[in-house]
C-alpha cells in the first residue's frame, strides 16, 4: 500500500521532458502561424494606410508603380486557374477514388496509389515547365495559334489540375473507404447494382468527407505559385479569358519580390497586402470545410 | 543469423562513426591552421602568375601595371545608373584583387553625378550615359577641376518581334511610343500592318533597360506604357524571348547583347530607319544607343594615386566585363584613346 501511493507521487522526469517536448513541437507551429499573421498584418497597414480597401477591393487595374490598386485583375486570374483547376481535379480526382476504393482489386489498388504519391511528389516548377513547353503547345495546336497566347491561364489551370488530383483522390478515397461494409453489403442485398451502390449508397454517405477533400484542394490550388508564375503570364490583365495571359496573386509576389524591390516602397507593402488576402481567402476555405465535415457528418457506428 | 549479423554490423558503424566524428572535433581546431597554410599558399602564387600574364596580355604596353594591393585610401563616385551595374562589377573586381580601401558608387543619374563631381567637389570620380555639357565644364572649371572624358562602352536596346513577324523591319519612335502604349491592335499604328493585338513583352521596372526606354521613348513618364493591355513584365530575359518567339504578333525589347544571343530566333527592327550594327551603335547614330563615359580630373588622378590606378584598372579590364553586364565595349580606338587621355592626365 506504503509503495503504491509513493509511486504515484514521484515525478517521472524522463515523462516530463517527453510531455514539454511535445509541447514545444505543438505550440511552434501556432507561433509561427501567430508570427506570419504579425508581420503580414503589420506591413499590410502601411499599404492601406495609403491605399483605401475601396480602391483595393473594386479596382480591375493592378499597377503599383503608376497608383492603380485595383486587386480584381489579380485575383480575377487566381479565380480562374483555381476554377480550371478544380473542372480538372475534381471529376478526375473523384472517379480515381472511386475506382480505388469500390472497384479496384487489391493488386490494382497496390501499383496505382504509389504512382499517384510520386505525382505528388514532382516539384511544382517541373510541372510549370511542363504547362509552358507541353501543356501551352497542346492547347496552342488544338484551338490555333493565334488564339492561345504562349503564356496563358488555362495551361496553368489544368497543369495545377494535374498536381492536385493526387491530394483529391486519396481524401476522397479514405472518406470512400471509411464508410462503413455493412451499408454496401444491405445495397447489395437490396439487389443494387456495384455501380449503383457505389454512386448512391456510399458517395452520399461519404459526402462530408469529399467536400473537405474539395475545399483543401481549392485553396491548395489558390496558393500554388510556380506554375503560375513559370506559365500564366507575368503582368497584370483583368480578362475572363483563359487563352490571355493573367497573372495570378501569388505570381505578381514572386515576380515583384524578385527584382530588387527597396523596402518601405507601396510596391513593397502591396506584396504583404496580396498575401494577407491570400491567407484570410484560405483561411475561410479551411473554416468552411469544417463546418461542412460537422454539419453533414453522417456517424453510422 | 543473418538479420543479426547486419544489426551487428550497423551498430559497429554508428559506434564508429560517433568516435570519429567526436575525434575529428577536437582534432580540427589544432591541425586546421597548419593544413591552411600548406594548401592556401602555392594557390595563391599559381593564382597571381597567372593574372599577371593575363593583365599582360591584355596591356599591350599602353598603360603601367596596376597593383591594387598597394593602394589605400577611397575612391568616391557617383552618376549615372546606366553605368552603375558596370562600376559596380569593376570596383568588385578592383576590390577583389587586394585593394584595401572602399569605392562608394550612388546611382543618381548622369546629371547628379556631375553636379556632385563639378559644383560640390564631393567626387572623384563621375559616371555619366552622355557627354558632359558645357555649362557643366564651366561650373568645373569655377572648382579647378577640368574633367576628363574616359570612354568605357556604349548601351544598345534592340526592339525585336518573332522570326515569323512579316511586317514589322523598320519602327518609328513615334510608332515606338504607340505600339508600346494606347495602340490595341497593330493596324492601330499602322493601317497596313494586320489587324491583330499587340502583345507586349518588356523588362521589368526594375531594370536599367525598363528605366532607358521608358526616358527615351515616352519621355521620362511611365505611366502610358504600364497601363499598356497585353503587355507582360520579367526581370528574366529568356521569358521575354519565349513569349515573343510564341507569337507573329509580339514585340519587345531588351538589350543588344541579349538579342545577339538569341539572333537565329528574333528579327530585330530598324529604328527610323537604322539598322544597329557594331558601327551605328558605336558612333551613337542608333536612336536607342548611347555612351557610356567615366569622368575625372587631372589634378584628382595626380594627388589620388588610387582613384588614378581604379580608373586604369577600369579602363584595362572592361572588355572583359562589359559584355557580361549587357552592354557594347568600346571599339578599340575609342578605348585606347581613353587611355592614352589616362597617360597625358598623369604627365607620362
Amino acid at each position: 500500500m506504503q509503495n503504491s501511493i509513493d509511486l504515484r507521487k514521484k515525478r517521472r522526469w524522463g515523462e516530463t521532458l517527453i510531455q514539454a517536448s511535445l509541447f514545444i513541437a505543438g505550440a511552434f507551429s501556432i507561433l509561427t502561424t501567430v508570427g506570419i499573421v504579425y508581420e503580414l498584418g503589420k506591413e499590410a497597414m502601411n499599404f492601406f494606410a495609403q491605399v483605401s480597401l475601396w480602391e483595393y477591393f473594386t479596382g480591375a487595374d493592378w499597377n503599383p508603380q503608376i497608383d492603380q490598386f485595383g486587386i480584381w485583375a489579380l485575383l480575377n486570374a487566381t479565380l480562374m486557374t483555381t476554377f480550371i483547376a478544380m473542372l480538372v481535379a475534381l471529376p478526375i480526382g473523384l472517379s480515381i477514388s472511386l475506382y480505388l476504393s469500390e472497384y479496384a482489386s487489391h493488386r490494382a489498388r497496390r501499383t496505382l496509389k504509389p504512382i499517384l504519391e510520386v505525382l505528388a511528389g514532382i516539384p511544382t516548377v517541373v510541372y510549370g515547365y511542363f504547362a509552358l513547353t507541353f501543356m501551352t503547345p497542346l492547347l496552342r495546336g488544338i484551338f490555333g495559334r493565334d488564339v492561345v497566347d504562349i503564356y496563358n491561364t488555362a495551361s496553368a489551370g489544368i497543369v495545377i489540375g494535374i498536381l492536385i488530383i493526387p491530394m483529391v483522390s486519396s481524401m476522397s478515397e479514405d472518406a470512400l473507404s471509411a464508410v462503413p461494409r455493412a451499408l454496401r453489403a444491405a445495397a447489395y442485398g437490396l439487389g443494387a447494382t456495384k455501380l449503383e451502390t457505389a454512386v448512391k449508397v456510399v458517395l452520399p454517405a461519404a459526402i462530408s468527407g469529399i467536400m473537405a477533400a474539395f475545399i483543401v484542394a481549392i485553396s491548395r490550388a489558390i496558393g500554388e505559385t510556380m506554375i503560375v508564375a513559370v506559365a500564366a503570364g507575368a503582368g497584370s490583365n483583368f480578362t475572363f479569358n483563359p487563352f490571355e495571359a493573367a497573372e495570378t496573386m501569388t505570381g505578381h509576389i514572386v515576380r515583384i519580390s524578385g527584382g530588387d524591390l527597396s523596402y518601405d516602397s507601396i510596391d513593397y507593402n502591396s506584396i504583404f497586402a496580396i498575401g494577407l488576402t491570400l491567407f484570410f481567402m484560405t483561411l475561410s476555405l479551411n473554416v468552411i470545410s469544417q463546418r461542412i465535415v460537422r454539419k453533414y457528418r453522417e456517424v453510422y457506428e | 543469423m543473418k538479420t543479426n549479423k547486419l544489426i551487428l554490423t550497423l551498430f559497429v558503424l554508428i559506434v564508429a562513426s560517433l568516435a570519429l566524428a567526436a575525434c575529428g572535433g577536437s582534432a580540427e581546431s589544432i591541425a586546421a591552421p597548419q593544413t591552411e597554410d600548406e594548401v592556401a599558399e602555392p594557390q595563391t602564387v599559381a593564382e597571381e602568375s597567372a593574372e599577371e600574364a593575363s593583365a599582360e596580355e591584355m596591356h599591350e604596353g599602353m598603360l603601367p601595371m596596376v597593383d591594387p594591393t598597394a593602394l589605400s585610401g577611397d575612391v568616391v563616385s557617383a552618376g549615372s545608373s546606366t553605368v552603375f551595374p558596370l562600376a559596380e562589377v569593376m570596383a568588385e573586381r578592383f576590390l577583389d584583387e587586394g585593394f584595401a580601401g572602399q569605392v562608394t558608387i550612388d546611382s543618381i543619374g548622369s546629371g547628379g553625378g556631375f553636379e556632385r563631381f563639378c559644383e560640390t567637389g564631393e567626387t572623384d570620380v563621375s559616371n555619366a550615359s552622355r557627354p558632359i555639357k558645357d555649362s557643366e565644364v564651366e561650373s568645373c572649371g569655377a572648382l579647378g577641376r577640368t574633367p576628363i572624358e574616359f570612354r568605357v562602352g556604349t548601351d544598345a536596346l534592340a526592339v525585336v518581334v518573332s522570326k515569323e513577324n512579316d511586317f514589322l523591319s523598320d519602327v518609328t519612335l513615334e510608332e515606338l511610343a504607340a505600339i508600346f502604349s494606347t495602340a490595341e491592335k497593330w493596324s492601330d499604328v499602322n493601317a497596313e500592318w494586320p489587324a491583330e493585338d499587340i502583345l507586349r513583352y518588356i523588362p521589368g521596372t526594375d531594370s536599367g533597360t525598363f528605366d532607358y526606354f521608358v526616358e527615351e521613348v515616352f519621355d521620362k513618364d511611365e505611366a502610358p506604357i504600364l497601363g499598356a493591355s497585353n503587355t507582360q513584365l520579367s526581370e528574366d530575359d529568356n521569358v521575354l524571348v519565349q513569349g515573343i518567339t510564341g507569337s507573329p504578333y509580339a514585340i519587345g525589347f531588351f538589350g543588344y547583347a541579349y538579342y545577339a544571343e538569341n539572333a537565329e530566333r528574333l528579327n530585330i527592327a530598324a529604328i527610323d530607319g537604322i539598322e544597329a550594327s557594331a558601327e551605328t551603335v558605336d558612333a551613337a547614330t542608333y536612336p536607342l544607343a548611347r555612351p557610356l563615359y567615366i569622368y575625372s580630373d587631372a589634378s584628382i588622378m595626380q594627388e589620388k594615386p588610387q582613384v588614378a590606378a581604379y580608373i586604369n584598372f577600369c579602363l584595362t579590364y572592361v572588355n572583359e566585363e562589359i559584355v557580361e553586364v549587357g552592354y557594347f565595349p568600346a571599339n578599340p580606338a575609342v578605348l585606347e584613346a581613353a587611355q592614352q587621355a589616362w597617360l597625358e592626365a598623369m604627365g607620362q
